[in-house]
């Protein structure tokens, strides 16, 4: 087991956005966090990176409890994630914007940087390395020097990827990295899950984009206003009564409507 | 060619003081190049400058000893405001250091067994002079090299600065393209993804104020031992103010900018000397006029890549990668 949640609440003033929710994911495995909007998929990411500590609950991680660890030492400890609305250093290049995915995994101090030691240097380099096959991973070898406010939605999106990769993560987090892409992107999208799965990662996704989810999880959890709704295979969520119900509404709401 | 008749104490002053004035600016641009807009730089200044004077003083240490411990007294108390200040952003973290910065002036007017209060210190020693005496103690002679005695003295401060100027430029360039100035970048532009990426905030963001705070004091030692005087009205707010004008007005995003914004606006009054009284007039309207049409400072990556793509053809892109540093 690489995640475990357990029983995670979370609280904003009078509302709850997170009820007594409990999950965990197998190691290797992708999984898939679905639910209409407002449910709490992304408040769970952020319980997760402790960005928000949550009110109750308890996370582990990789068999360590992580609850109330400092977001940058859930990064160290493997964990890294992607942001729905697109998180990037704006007026860096690609290329650094994933050198700084690299920052857990490197060490020069003030005085090696200022020195250039050769650890430094070999560091440098290795981070550079590193980066540069991150971007081809993801298919942004053109795009290397641009600044990532000037590359497009889509690039954007594949960006963040290979940001989080470069922090070597055990477990990534992906909130909605189809969101704005055409079906040609959706596509290399899934390979490229695919490929970060190859690489023994496992991943938590958030999508809205049914087809993908179905083709791409290999377990489903499904939120609906803060409280699990179901959790499953595709196939058994597709056949859920109660999910089909949070997602198109029941027949007795259309009735009365 | 006489150096007695081109050497100029006055151009040697006035070059001397914007050498001081880009180390003010370079201080405020490494905690700016972290997203934190700090307005105690002048009080780290005075603080770095009080610990100099009175030590050299008072105790004798040498100028460099004292230049020095004041230099990381100041980085101290830049520990010591920093942790507190990191709760704070923007507009406020720089009302805070505002703050700090007058209660550090009250200070020095108020401990007048110290400090002399108001009045100030005087005969702090003077680097250039010091460093005369003991030439002259090992045998040496200006006149050898054609100069005058004072020539010689604000030629020494001037080239000891300039040394100084250098090796800060260096190591800030240096310490911007690592590791270390890619995290400050990141908390710059967004600090919330930037922890997310495993970038400890706490830690880059005092480090940055931290290193704004030694550079301000260690700007104000130098200050004391080349003024040979200082008062606590040499660091009020209004020379906060200054210090952050260098760096907005040159623009505050690349090192040149402050070099360039310290000396243009040290060298400006000076220039303007001859229409006297209406010189601070022009003085403000230039930095109306900057503010409303570019207020990012006068130069800007944009800049820079213009000005790089001029030289590339003489010098056959000879550093033309696509992933240029800028100063």
């Amino acid at each position: 087991m690489v995640l475990k949640i357990k029983s995670i609440s979370k609280n904003f003033g009078g509302i709850s956005a997170l009820t007594d929710v409990s999950f965990s994911i197998e190691e290797g495995e992708i999984f898939g966090l679905i639910g209409p909007n407002g449910a709490g998929k992304t408040t769970m990411f952020n319980m997760i990176t402790n960005l928000f500590p949550p009110s109750s609950g308890e996370i582990t991680f990789a068999g360590e409890i992580i609850t109330g660890i400092k977001p940058h030492l859930i990064t160290e400890k493997g964990i890294c994630r992607t942001f729905q609305n697109i998180r990037l250093f704006p007026q860096m290049s690609a290329l650094e914007n994933v050198m700084v995915g690299g920052h857990s995994r490197s060490k020069s101090g003030v005085f090696s940087s200022v020195i250039r030691t050769k650890a430094q240097r070999n560091e440098e380099a290795r981070l550079r390395g590193s980066a540069i096959e991150l971007l081809e991973l993801v298919g942004l070898s053109d795009g290397i020097g641009t600044e990532a406010e000037n590359l497009s939605y889509g690039q954007q999106r594949r960006l963040e990827i290979a940001r989080a990769l470069a922090s070597k993560p055990k477990l990534l987090l992906l909130d909605e990295p189809a969101a704005g892409m055409n079906e040609t992107e959706t596509d290399d999208l899934f390979d490229l899950i695919k490929k970060v799965q190859a690489r023994g990662i496992t991943v938590l996704i958030i999508e809205h984009d049914m087809p993908l989810v179905m083709k791409l999880c290999d377990r489903i959890l499904v939120l609906n206003f803060g409280k699990k709704l179901a959790e499953g295979t595709p196939k058994d969520i597709q056949n859920n009564k109660a999910v089909i119900e949070a997602y198109l509404g029941s027949e007795e709401d259309e009735q009365s409507a | 060619m006489m150096l007695v008749e081109i050497v100029n104490p006055y151009y040697l002053q006035v070059g001397s003081f914007i050498l001081i004035n880009i180390i003010l600016g370079l201080s405020i641009y490494v905690t700016l190049s972290s997203g934190q807009l700090s307005l105690g730089n002048a009080g780290f200044m005075g603080i770095g400058a009080y610990t100099s004077a009175l030590l050299t003083l008072n105790f004798d240490v040498p100028i460099i000893v004292g230049v020095i411990a004041g230099a990381v007294v100041a980085g101290l108390f830049g520990i010591l405001v920093g942790i507190p200040s990191l709760r704070l952003q923007g507009v406020y973290l720089a009302i805070a250091t505002l703050g700090f910065g007058e209660v550090i002036r009250v200070f020095f007017v108020n401990w007048e067994s110290v400090t002399k209060g108001a009045v100030g210190i005087s005969g702090i020693p003077h680097i250039g002079r010091e460093i005369f005496m003991v030439l002259k103690d090992a045998g040496f002679d200006p006149a050898i090299i054609g100069l005058k005695n004072n020539q010689f003295v604000f030629l020494t401060v001037f080239f000891v600065l300039l040394l100084i100027n250098i090796l800060l430029v260096w190591f800030i360039f240096r310490q911007q393209n690592s590791r270390i100035g890619r995290a400050f970048a990141a908390i710059k532009m967004d600090e919330k993804a930037a922890e997310s990426m495993g970038i400890n905030i706490t830690y880059y963001k005092v480090l940055a104020f931290v290193q704004g705070a030694l550079i301000s004091g260690f700007a104000g030692a130098l200050f004391a031992h080349v003024m040979s005087y200082i008062s606590p009205a040499d660091f009020s707010y209004h020379r906060a103010v200054e210090i952050l004008i260098f760096a907005v007005f040159g623009g505050s995003e690349v090192i040149v900018g402050a070099i360039f914004g310290a000396t243009f606006l040290t060298l400006m009054p000076e220039m303007l000397r001859f229409i006297s009284e209406y010189r601070y007039m022009i003085y403000g309207l230039i930095l109306l006029l900057m503010m409303a049409f570019r207020p990012q400072g006068l130069i800007d990556v944009q800049v820079l890549h213009w000005f790089q793509k001029l030289r590339l053809p003489k010098r056959r892109a000879e550093h033309g990668s696509k992933n240029q540093k800028h100063l």
